[in-house]
């Protein structure tokens, strides 16, 4: 109950603090519409079951960049406001302050597939024009969670090693390549597949996309299955890197040097 | 020749110190890695869209926009981190030359961003074999510099306005992206609506892309000094745009007391 209460208290700070911050605005609503707009105008012309690659994929883009972003940068963001040091402090683990940011992160997150859908309707007169309600719900859960647990890993990579937040970031539009968040990743070189298969949130955006009438086939169960062990994959990863930042926080005092 | 070496070392140091990326793996990361993500991912999305024998036409497109790595994250950062970092009073204060001070943000840049494009083209090359055989290279490295030039300037512009506002990446994040929309990296541009067409002519790249792709395609002078000229000139507006902002965003901060105050 005691961890349930800080949670929620992060939950609702983390929310008043993104209201006042132009990122957020630029997350939700400006880069989900250069990103749909760009879909939509070069998949239209094509066969219309594949501009749910443009509506969606503005929307995954957004989504994905405020779980890394935000979600990797909440222990970084405490240290950048001075706060770090009162919060290792506290009895309550960090991860619990950081699990309530993250919620919050996610579920604003899902605002962001409201412009591309929003444009694609209005601006390009497409929608989602096959669902099948079910899978797609549970992949848009699976998908939650793999960024979810892909953001709890990172956090702490990203407080330990401050480079490791400008390679990510460089290679940032290279994860929506092999996460298959705008096209099938089934055409991309077979190395880059390979590199795919590793990752929790491509196995989760397919079985989105085949929700949508796209033709990967209907494996939901194996991808499902696939997507949620690498994310508890990452989970485990995430706890043993928290695990290493109280030490530099409490035991080494070196938190601060990193 | 005294003057010549101080704008020298001016527009080194202005480089290293205000831009957030002078760090090696900084530099890896978002002059090596970002390129090779973004012509990866806008050629892929493009070869599902349209089919792979179209796939040059999306790496070329985007190996030029590089340039705005440096032209809009980089002169945006260099000028408005001067109020993020908190040196813009002691700037204010200084005697130096506020024209040099202001070009100088932008000089390093424009240097830095024409590799950005080698160092694309390159990878558009290997990753989906680029042909520059036929290419009028000469004409195709003045269209690479007068693009980093031009790209420079609206960096500068914005980076004027980032005096005044808080945060300084949103604008260079919006920036860049919204290029790669109206500009004709990625589909000819008379496929946006006649308003959209007209935001696009007075933008850098649009001009400067087109001449591009015809030097590539082997294309001579004749052909493209018109669109050289056009984006020349669009960079030029938006540099003394920005130039005439710094100068009177200073009087505004040195009369008032607000330097710091946005």
């Amino acid at each position: 109950m005691k961890y349930l209460r800080v949670m929620l208290r992060a939950f609702e700070m983390s929310m008043k603090m993104r209201v006042i911050n132009a990122f957020w605005y630029l997350s939700w609503l400006v880069f989900p519409l250069i990103f749909s707009v760009l879909g939509l105008i070069l998949l239209s012309p094509s066969e219309s079951s594949r501009s749910a690659y443009a509506i969606l994929g503005g929307g995954l883009i957004a989504y994905w960049g405020m779980a890394y972003l935000e979600g990797g940068n909440n222990i970084q963001d405490e240290r950048w406001s001075g706060t770090l040091e009162q919060l290792m402090g506290c009895p309550t683990p960090i991860a619990f302050v950081v699990i309530g940011k993250l919620a919050s992160s996610l579920a604003v997150g899902i605002l962001a597939f409201l412009p591309g859908i929003a444009l694609a309707y209005f601006g390009f007169h497409q929608s989602l024009n096959h669902i099948d309600p079910i899978p797609f719900a549970v992949s848009f859960a699976v998908l939650t969670f793999s960024f979810f647990c892909t953001a709890m890993a990172l956090a702490p990579v990203y407080t330990l090693w401050r480079w490791a937040f400008a390679l990510t970031n460089g290679f940032e539009i290279g994860l929506y390549v092999i996460c298959g968040f705008m096209f099938p990743i089934t055409q991309l070189p077979g190395w880059l597949q390979v590199m795919a298969s590793a990752l929790a949130p491509s196995w989760a955006t397919r079985s989105l996309y085949a929700a949508t009438g796209q033709s990967y086939g209907h494996d939901y169960l194996l991808w499902w299955a696939i997507s949620i062990a690498l994310s508890c994959a990452y989970l485990f990863c995430g706890w043993l890197g928290f695990r290493l930042v109280d030490v530099r926080a409490r035991v080494s005092g070196q938190l601060a040097l990193a | 020749m005294n003057a010549l070496r101080i704008f020298l070392r001016t527009c080194w140091f202005q480089y290293l110190a205000m831009f957030n990326w002078a760090t090696p793996i900084g530099y890896v990361s978002y002059k090596l890695l970002l390129p090779i993500s973004q012509i990866l991912f806008m050629t892929e999305l493009g070869t599902f869209a349209t089919g792979r024998s179209n796939a040059l036409y999306f790496a070329l497109g985007n190996a030029l926009q590089l340039t705005a790595i440096n032209g809009i994250f980089g002169v945006i950062s260099t000028v408005g981190n001067e109020r993020q970092f908190g040196t813009l009073p002691i700037l204010l204060a200084s005697p130096a030359n506020r024209l040099v001070t202001f070009v100088g943000r932008a000089f390093v840049h424009v240097l830095d961003g024409m590799a950005g494009v080698v160092v694309g083209l390159a990878l558009a090359t290997v990753m989906f074999g680029l042909d520059l055989s036929h290419a009028n290279l000469g004409l195709l490295a003045a269209c690479v510099m007068i693009i980093s030039l031009s790209t420079a300037g609206l960096g500068l512009m914005f980076g004027s306005l980032s005096l005044i506002m808080r945060d300084v990446f949103f604008i260079a994040n919006a920036a860049y992206y919204l290029l790669l929309v109206f500009c004709g990296i990625n589909f000819p541009v008379d496929r946006l609506p006649v308003w959209a067409q007209v935001i696009s002519d007075a933008l850098p790249l649009t001009r400067g892309v087109q001449a591009a792709r015809e030097a590539v395609a082997g294309g001579g002078l004749n052909q493209m000094a018109s669109l050289l000229a056009g984006e020349l000139a669009v960079g030029l507006v938006y540099a003394v745009i920005g130039y005439a902002l710094f100068i009177w965003l200073e009087n505004q901060a040195r009369r008032g007391g607000l330097q710091e105050a946005y």
